[in-house]
């Protein structure tokens, strides 16, 4: 490892401090002005590349770095205010989560894509390549004549070696966050990238040993300027990478690039670019065991997904092959498909345990069966489905030129919905079944008093419904079942429904932050969780459940099948660290994850966590600073996240020895 | 028939090969001041409260008519906290095994299976050799036990296991009997038998500081040992935390230092494991 680079970017982070506001208020400044939207973007665009200064430290071969802070808004607050009366404003407004294709313009180069660019687009061009001349001369002048020769050849014209494939990435990555574009992902950067990395290799210009280190510096470069990335907390930046999976030839994409990648991000420890594995049936136990050792360096990855199911899934719902065989994931865990999506897959969520808590509050006084509040709840989750679907109407996203040149069209536009609470939900009904309605053991009137009381009434029940009863990922058929079934409603409900881009809706098993903010919207709930605990974070356990260990968890959350809710959000295990001692136990893991895929497992997320030293690391946040923990789809330094995003990590079933 | 079991642990990753769940039966013979499994010491069922978070907010203590709460005196149905549980669940012998094969397609497909631990499995063995008859052939099963136990009971069980792990502890009958309250005769017979009898075997060497990890000690196990496989197991000291839970008190007499140097080089065929 390069430990110059190491320690100037990812310990000591000092380019941070050097870098200035662009001190201009350009909402205002284009307000006055009166200049449309694709103006606005366009002018900040070269206001920006303008203002940037070309930085170039002696120990690195990968460049490029923000020296501008944050991005001043295109648009006043007031503007917003009424921009957001008309179309639907998804997020902050500016294109997110989107996988562009790379590929085509590192291949081409910039010059061969002018002519037929907009003009707005020519003019983006020319910013970018007026930046990049700047590193060229900033090159030249220190007498660096590697990336002076680079940048001579990049990114106006085509990449011809991995060298010049990893800078041109870097060009292209930078300046789309540059642009104001976020949770821009990396897509199959194995596949892509191979090309190059093969014929450098062929000839003979790298060894194993310094391509990795060359990856390493590209790796570091993702992490230099993240902290200007944030989304709803530090660290949640949409800097997903890909590996491995079917190729669209039918072949098994994992290669030796996908190797190097996952060697150089357990070397280097830092949570970007997140790493995704795509694996299937076929996947050799080789490759699990190589990702368990990156599960062991704590980052909270890889996260793995299974082209077994998530390509019929996706299919399913209407993706073409070709298209559904290259899916990657958007920011966590989202699947979409590079270049030609338009996705936006995390435009709501459900909050199940509200649906299920208002079906047993408005039903169990009728005195009906357990059919009947199941009925309810059918019809709640369907209804909730039909008032949601109308309120995303006219999207509206600010203009982006350069994300533009890097998308083939807009082929799928379809709006994923969270599913959130899944657990939570299912044990409510699992609970009512068994002790309102088989047992006959509490009655409607006491349960709904305790919940109204929040159990404080009850301690007796609160027991029972929290810690004795059938939850889902303990192998209780009844509370397994009903979370599936609770899955294959949701998909039902969602099922035909279109959106006015002729895109259709997808349902999914992820909560992103929702597991606080939708558990904040419901009461005491009849699984046992009391007013304001959180939910599980994704397709997990609740927080209490008395899971027996791993493999029972891994059965109920694959008892039934998966493919139809395709939206993404994985099965989350965490670990102690102790679990990762030695080859042998890292192998007895690797089996664990690929046993999980070869059952039917959708997609699966695996952390490793040091109890003790979370609770130091709250007391003590300097001590550790680079102490990773995984949050809902993105790994994040635990020390900047807010205190209730730290909690749930602590309060998670651990699996230790 | 019925067994008493204390715990049942999926992803077991120190008791044989591949993934595994192992099964802790309920009480011991021997008394090691080591043990870290208190719970498991007693034949009988027993409370086991988390004292450590416990608030006595006094919950527990008031009067409840849950039958089975009864022989305990605290109420096993209240705590907001889930801190009580009783230690020891009666298995019928078919649910057990239909229990533990649940996960046969795991277990075969890494090499994995069934281990049997404890306590000490022994003490139940007739139910083990039950349980053994509805496991053996359908997978494989491995048993964690001390060797302390009669010829008939030992070579009963021992002999539908596919592995046996067996504790060496310390050579000296003298020793032996202080620090684990038992003779060790029993335990050196069956050592010999198990490495007569040609079943794959491994014995198990606990290090405990200042007790079983001299070089004395060392040496002489070594020599009992022969050519047998031994793992030597370091010692962490997390295990003082589970015996106010049941209500014992953890011996003192653990020391701070242990073997310094590489013990394995005194066995022919010795690992170290942390
Ligand atoms: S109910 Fe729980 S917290 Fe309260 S005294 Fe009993 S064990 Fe302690
Ligand atoms: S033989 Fe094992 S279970 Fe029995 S007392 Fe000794 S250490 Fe504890």
């Amino acid at each position: 490892m390069n430990q110059e680079l190491y320690q100037y970017y990812i310990v000591d982070r000092a380019h941070r401090a050097l870098r200035k506001p662009l001190g201009r208020d350009l909402g205002a400044e284009f307000a006055s002005a009166g200049l449309c939207p694709e103006e606005r973007m366009c002018r900040r665009f070269e206001i920006a590349c303008a203002a940037e200064t070309p930085a170039i430290m002696p120990f690195e071969k990968i460049v490029m770095r923000r020296s501008i802070s944050a991005l001043p808004d295109v648009f006043t607050e007031e503007e917003w205010e009424t921009i957001k009366k008309d179309p639907y404003i998804h997020e902050l407004g500016y294109v997110s989560n989107l996988s562009p294709n790379y590929e085509k313009i590192i291949c081409k180069g910039l010059l061969a894509v002018y002519e037929e660019s907009s003009k707005y687009q020519k003019r983006v061009i020319d910013a970018l390549l007026g930046l990049c001349d700047r590193y060229r001369a900033e090159a030249e002048k220190q007498g660096r004549e590697d990336l002076a020769e680079i940048f001579g050849r990049v990114p106006r014209q085509g990449a011809r070696n991995f060298r010049e494939a990893l800078q041109f990435f870097r060009i292209l990555h930078f300046f789309l966050w540059l642009e104001g574009n976020y949770h821009n992902t990396v897509g199959r950067f194995d596949q892509y990238m191979y090309p190059y990395f093969k014929q450098d290799m062929d000839a003979g210009i790298y060894t194993r040993e310094t391509a990795l280190e060359l990856l390493e510096d590209f790796f570091v470069s993702f992490n230099k300027d993240s902290d200007l990335y944030v989304g709803v907390q530090q660290g949640d930046n949409g800097q997903s990478m890909v590996l491995g999976g079917l190729t669209p030839d039918g072949t098994d994409g994992f290669n030796l690039l996908s190797e190097l990648c996952l060697e150089a991000s357990c070397e280097l420890k830092v949570i970007d670019p997140k790493i995704n594995l795509r694996v299937s049936k076929n996947t050799p136990l080789w490759v699990y065991e190589k990702g368990t050792e990156l599960t062991k360096a704590g980052l909270g990855f890889p996260q793995y997904s299974n082209d077994d199911v998530v390509i019929k899934g996706l299919e399913r719902l209407g993706y073409d092959h070709e298209d559904a065989v290259n899916y990657v994931v958007a920011a966590c865990w989202e699947f979409i498909i590079p270049g030609c999506g338009n996705d936006i897959p995390n435009i709501s969520g459900v909050n199940f345990p509200l649906l299920v808590d208002r079906a047993i509050r408005a039903y169990l006084p009728t005195g009906g069966d357990f059919e009947g509040l199941i009925e309810e709840t059918r019809k709640n989750i369907h209804a909730e489905c039909e008032r949601k679907i109308p309120l995303f109407k006219n999207v509206w996203f600010v203009p982006s030129h350069l994300m533009d040149l890097l998308r083939d069209g807009k082929k799928y536009n379809n709006f994923g919905f969270h599913g959130c609470g899944i657990a939570s939900a299912a044990d409510a009904l699992a609970a009512v079944k068994t002790y309102v309605y088989d047992e006959k053991s509490v009655s409607a009137e006491r349960l709904i008093s305790a919940l109204d009381a929040n159990f404080e009434n009850d301690p007796e029940l609160l027991h029972l419904l929290r810690y004795e009863a059938p939850k889902m990922g303990c192998g209780k058929a009844v509370a397994d079942d009903l979370g599936f079934w609770i899955l294959d409603t949701f998909a039902d409900a969602l099922d035909g429904k279109t959106n006015d881009m002729g895109g259709i809706f997808r349902a999914g098993t992820g909560t992103a932050m929702n597991y606080l903010l939708h558990a904040r919207k419901v009461g005491a709930t009849a699984d046992g969780r009391r007013a304001g605990e959180a939910y599980g974070t994704n397709f997990s356990p609740s927080l209490f459940a008395p899971v027996p260990g791993p493999l029972t968890d891994i059965e109920s959350f694959t008892a039934h099948d998966l493919t139809r809710t395709m939206n993404g959000g994985p099965l989350t295990l965490e670990f102690d660290g102790s679990v990762f001692q030695n080859p042998d136990t890292i192998r007895k893991v690797a089996m664990l994850v690929k046993h999980f895929i070869d059952r039917g497992g959708h997609q699966l997320q695996l952390n490793t966590v040091d109890l003790d030293a979370l609770k130091e690391a709250q007391k003590d946040p300097e001590g550790y600073r680079q102490l990773v923990v995984r949050i809902w789809g993105w790994s994040a330094y635990f020390v900047e996240l807010d205190k209730e995003y730290q909690d749930h990590v602590m309060a998670r079933q651990m699996y230790s020895v | 028939m019925k067994g008493l079991i204390f715990d049942i642990k999926e992803f077991a990753l120190h008791d044989g090969g591949g993934i595994r769940d192992t099964v802790f039966f309920k009480g011991c013979p021997l008394r090691c001041v080591w043990c870290h499994n208190p719970e498991g010491l007693s034949r009988e069922r027993e409370l086991y409260i988390r004292k450590a978070r416990c608030t006595n907010c006094g919950l527990c203590r008031t009067p409840c008519n849950h039958p089975d709460c009864a022989p305990f005196g605290r109420c096993l149905h209240i705590c907001p906290q889930n801190l009580i549980s009783v230690a020891g669940q009666e298995w019928e012998c078919d649910a057990l095994a239909e229990h533990l094969l649940r996960h046969k397609a795991i277990f075969d497909e890494t090499g994995g299976g069934v281990t049997l631990s404890g306590g000490e499995p022994l003490l139940q063995a007739d139910f083990c050799e039950a349980l053994l008859l509805r496991l053996s052939g359908k997978v494989h099963v491995a048993i964690e036990t001390s060797g302390y136990a009669s010829e008939e009971h030992f070579w009963k069980v021992i002999s539908k296991c596919d592995l046996v792990m067996m504790d060496l502890k310390l050579a000296s009958p003298t020793a032996h009997k202080e620090f684990t309250g038992v003779n060790n005769d029993p335990i050196l017979q069956n050592a010999k038998r198990l490495q007569k009898s040609g079943k794959e075997h491994l014995f198990r060497i606990p290090r405990i500081p200042s007790i079983t990890d001299t070089e004395e000690n060392l040496r002489a196990l070594a020599e009992i040992a022969g050519e047998s496989p031994v793992e030597l197991l370091s010692y962490n000291t997390m295990a003082a935390a589970k015996y106010p839970n049941v209500g014992r008190e953890f011996s003192r007499r653990i020391g701070k230092t242990g073997f310094e140097g590489d013990p394995t080089k005194f066995f022919q065929n010795a690992v170290c494991r942390k």
